[in-house]
């Protein structure tokens, strides 16, 4: 099994980016050209579904934090759900869970990204 | 004291990353510490040794990175060692959740999640080795 691989579908205007594997600084590149291909792309409503997700450092957050400020001003947002326990205590350690909004699971998300745009 | 250890030298490559925080999660809970407390262990070995390839050897990948578990009853002891560029305790400047929130930049977290995560984080140089040393102490409750 690859050390991370990452898949993308289209749901709506939100962009479902599903990373499989664990996010460190040996894999970080792969995630980060995953979501800077999005933002490229005018996909700015960002869903990050970790339910295949079973780790990420702060490589992996850094990845993260350099381009929320992009989408937001694009009238966009990341979103993260289904969230494992280990990769949450990170995010909540943080404080980024007042930062992203975080969500149980993909339908949910999904829906409060859709309540967003009405 | 009633002390184990055993030691992994590892290159100085990210490759090795997995195996090194693989490691550290397994020896957590060998330790007796829990499944949640293991895999934050497992995090801030993994934020040092990034550290040590990322910044002390500037991305080199020819050098080594030497790591020492202790287990007493007290606790796991998580020495790293590395002749790079070191850091010292007074350096280590920790960012402010609060203000990287509002001002999201990438870096600067590994730090604080290592500090977050283990109960001591210290820095230290062997001026006769020409060694700097990472320690990660875990307690066991």
């Amino acid at each position: 099994m690859a050390d991370l691989s990452i898949a993308v579908r289209q749901v709506g205007d939100v962009a479902v980016l599903l990373p499989a594997g664990f996010i460190n600084a040996h894999t970080v590149r792969d995630f980060e050209e995953g979501l800077e291909d999005l933002v490229e792309k005018g996909r700015y409503t960002i869903l990050i579904n970790c339910k295949d997700l079973s780790y990420i450092s702060s490589a992996g957050l850094g990845a993260i934090m350099g381009l929320i400020e992009t989408v937001r001003e694009h009238g966009g947002d990341i979103l993260l759900s289904n969230l494992q326990d280990n990769v949450f205590a990170i995010f909540d350690t943080l404080g980024f869970t007042q930062l992203y909004r975080v969500f149980t699971d993909e339908d949910q998300a999904l829906a409060a990204a859709s309540e967003r745009k009405d | 004291m009633d002390q184990s250890q055993f030691r992994l030298v590892i290159p100085s490559q990210t490759r090795y990353l997995n195996l090194v925080t693989g490691l550290a999660k397994r020896a957590s809970l060998v330790a007796g510490l829990d499944d949640a407390t293991a895999a934050k262990v497992s995090i801030a070995v993994d934020e040092a040794v990034t550290n040590v390839i990322i910044h002390a050897y500037g991305g080199e990948g020819e050098h080594s990175v030497e790591l020492e578990l202790r287990f007493t009853a007290e606790a796991l002891e998580i020495h790293i060692w590395h002749s790079g560029r070191g850091i010292r305790g007074d350096q280590m400047v920790l960012p402010d959740p609060k203000e990287y929130i509002k001002h999201p930049r990438k870096g600067g977290l590994g730090l604080l999640l290592m500090s977050r995560f283990m109960d001591e984080v210290q820095f230290k140089a062997d001026e006769v080795s020409g060694r700097n040393e990472c320690c990660l102490i875990k307690k066991i409750s």
